[in-house]
């Protein structure tokens, strides 16, 4: 894909999180609604053209942690806090460039995490579990080899403790398990394709309404091993 | 691959008559079980092996043979490949070790191997494994002494890389009255792989269902599509799971993958049924060999209070529901009471019931209800209780034919265990007519194997 050939190219080992999601976007997986600015001008037209409220992230390929770095803002109203926040970020990236996402903020209470790795015996596998900074945490996830049918991304939903989750839990709606399972299905089909993703990270992949978007996302490229 | 289970004549290479030599064993294993094709011990050195000369000049060993056991030191593994590739012998066991088991990089042995079984299109067991047990042939290669006088045949089949598991797994499933069709070990995996092999189990009439103890599985992806179009079961007990998969791992996605949990899943999506030991394993042999399991609905009978409180947490720790039974079936169970003292429910207390064809009659009629999908029962039985009961169950033979027959008419599985004495456990277990647990909980982890390879196979 030209993505991935472009930031190897590049010498980059893994995709920034924009670049990430435009390449799940293309597996047709729901992302956040953003745009990569670098200048206070882009910015402001960035902004109108999403809408407020929304979140400013710093965006490198070079930068993991974002939250740990302090590079994330969310829940940004106006144009005073999005000046200040623009500031801020881009200071904080230290010679990891300057370009910064300006994306939708995305409401919802459930997070949970998809994403594709490489086993050394099954080769491509998917996961899915409960997301968030608490991920590891949790521990709650698990696995299917690709190629997923829709019958086993449905079954993973069942699998995990917290599946209650997915459900009509305190006023929320039931997640719409058959968009989800399609995104499952997709992230087995990119890692079938492209040999060059090593692991995917979607996390968080918060529900809104009753349907997943993917609010974060990290490719990391590397030679399959298996 | 027939030759490797059921050859007409058989080389051992590596036989002598010292009291230590093991290749002598392998023959004495295949006369004791009865082996009825020809062997040839083949040695260095001139001597005799139970009653057959050893031939130290393998070029003038007969035409004809279709399979040979190497067990000769690993440097000479490779020149005793090509005289079995020069006497047109094209199924070899090689038992050698000293291989990519013992040293990882630089395989020139294995390398040898290969080359030379190429050349003489020569396909491979091993290296560093025991080879084949048929109960249907009385070819029997491990190399150590073994027990054939016990072996039972039944319709299970192993693959194992182990050769002590092979060892045990012949034991342990012929004294627990399942038995077994073949048990192969296939050691290194040099040319032959449990893929091959569960290809020929698959096709293999003996054989009606397929067990795998493997520590490395090398084409799982392949192991999966296999698996997903066989028509008998596949159970895989999977080791070697503890370590974690990946050392330097960037994302969550795979820092939380391990080896245990990718298993897992994949093994899922295979319809393979995972289990955790040699004992599970047999659990899950007997448990194949009941009607299918459909739903998650059980009916819990005991004749212990105490148990059937057990099976209640059991049924519950395993995934299964306990529905309210009908009131008119509870009446008329409660009406059969001696006491009356105990109140009945599902799981259903039957202590204070004192007549056989009243128990039978409820579990016809359980096994009737729409929303039931099977039973698990725990039953008293001995000698003395069988003469309470009526003659028609005098025999644990008659007692398990009624089971049976109102299980295969319904076509729903009781899980059955008995509360007894183990000699008398044993007898009903030896009479091997319908399958009997050692307890409560393990009929219904066994009911629970068996739903989920139903569901699986159903889906």
């Amino acid at each position: 894909m030209k993505i991935i050939d472009e930031a190897i190219n590049r010498g980059q080992t893994v995709l920034s999180e924009f670049e990430s999601k435009k390449l799940l976007a293309q597996y047709h997986i729901p992302v956040t609604r953003e745009i990569l600015v670098e200048s206070r001008e882009s910015l402001r037209d960035a902004i109108e053209a999403i809408g407020y409220p929304i979140v400013l992230k710093g965006c490198s390929p070079d930068i993991a942690h974002k939250t740990e770095k302090g590079l994330i803002r969310v829940d940004i109203r106006n144009e005073d806090e999005a000046l200040v926040a623009f500031k801020e970020i881009t200071a904080g990236m230290k010679g990891s460039g300057n370009a910064v996402l300006v994306q939708e903020m995305v409401r919802g209470k459930r997070e949970l995490v998809a994403g594709l790795t490489r086993d050394p015996q099954f080769g491509p596998c998917v996961m899915f579990g409960l997301g968030g900074i608490f991920t590891e945490v949790l521990n709650d996830v698990c696995f299917r080899v690709a190629p997923l049918e829709e019958f086993d991304a449905l079954e993973m939903m069942r699998e995990i403790k917290g599946h209650k989750i997915l459900g009509a839990v305190r006023g929320m709606e039931a997640v719409d398990m058959t968009l989800l399972a399609d995104i499952l299905v997709a992230i087995g089909k990119i890692g079938m394709e492209n040999e060059k993703i090593a692991e995917i990270d979607i996390n968080p992949l918060i529900i809104t309404g009753n349907k997943p978007v993917a609010v974060d996302a990290l490719i990391v490229l590397g030679s399959s091993r298996a | 691959m027939r030759q490797f289970f059921y050859p007409s004549a058989l080389a051992v290479f590596g036989v002598s008559s010292a009291p230590g030599n093991l290749a002598k064993n392998i023959v004495h294993n295949c006369l004791e079980m009865g082996f009825e094709g020809k062997i040839y011990p083949v040695g260095k050195n001139p001597g005799t092996v139970f009653g057959r000369e050893i031939i130290t000049e393998p070029m003038t060993l007969p035409d004809g043979i279709d399979l040979a056991v190497i067990l000769v030191p690993s440097s000479s593994v490779a020149t005793t490949l090509e005289t079995c590739g020069l006497k047109g012998i094209r199924h070899v066991i090689v038992s050698t070790a000293g291989f990519s088991e013992f040293k990882e990089t630089d395989n020139q042995e294995e390398n040898d191997l290969l080359k030379m079984a190429e050349q003489y299109r020569i396909r491979i067991i091993g290296p560093n494994c025991v080879g084949t047990i048929n109960t249907g042939s009385g070819l029997c290669t491990p190399f150590n002494p073994i027990n054939t006088q016990n072996f039972k045949k039944g319709p299970v089949s192993l693959i194992t890389q182990s050769g002590g598991i092979a060892n045990q797994a012949a034991h342990y499933f012929s004294e627990e009255h399942i038995g077994f069709a073949k048990i192969i070990s296939a050691g290194n995996k040099l040319d032959i792989n449990e893929l091959d092999l569960i290809e020929y189990l698959m096709e293999d009439e003996d054989t009606e269902q397929i067990h795998l103890y493997l520590e490395s599985i090398d084409h799982g992806d392949k192991l999966i599509r296999l698996a997903k179009r066989s028509s008998k079961p596949i159970v895989m007990f999977k080791s070697n799971v503890s370590r974690t998969a990946l050392e330097v791992a960037k994302s969550h996605t795979a820092a939380l993958s391990n080896n245990d949990r990718v298993v897992e899943g994949a093994l899922k999506q295979a319809g393979i049924i995972r289990v955790r030991s040699l004992h599970e394993m047999t659990v899950c042999a007997k448990a194949l060999r009941l009607p299918p399991l459909k739903g998650n609905r059980l009916v819990a009978i005991s004749l212990s209070g105490g148990f059937s409180v057990i099976m209640g947490d059991a049924c519950e720790a395993f995934g299964f529901v306990c529905p309210k039974l009908p009131a008119s079936l509870i009446r008329k169970a409660e009406s059969f009471r001696r006491g009356g003292v105990i109140r009945m429910s599902n799981p259903m207390d039957f202590g204070d019931i004192h007549s056989i064809e009243v128990l039978m009659d409820i579990l016809e009629q359980c096994l009737a209800l729409d929303d039931i999908d099977g039973i698990a029962l725990s039953f008293m039985y001995g000698p003395e209780i069988a003469k309470m009961l009526g003659k028609e169950i005098a025999r644990p033979e008659k007692l398990l034919e009624r089971f049976q027959s109102i299980s295969h008419a319904a076509g729903k599985p009781m899980g059955i265990s008995f509360i007894s004495e183990r000699q008398y456990i044993e007898q009903l277990k030896a009479s091997n007519i319908y399958p009997v647990f050692n307890d409560p909980p393990e009929s219904i982890q066994a009911l629970s194997m068996l739903r989920n390879y139903t569901s699986r196979k159903t889906n």
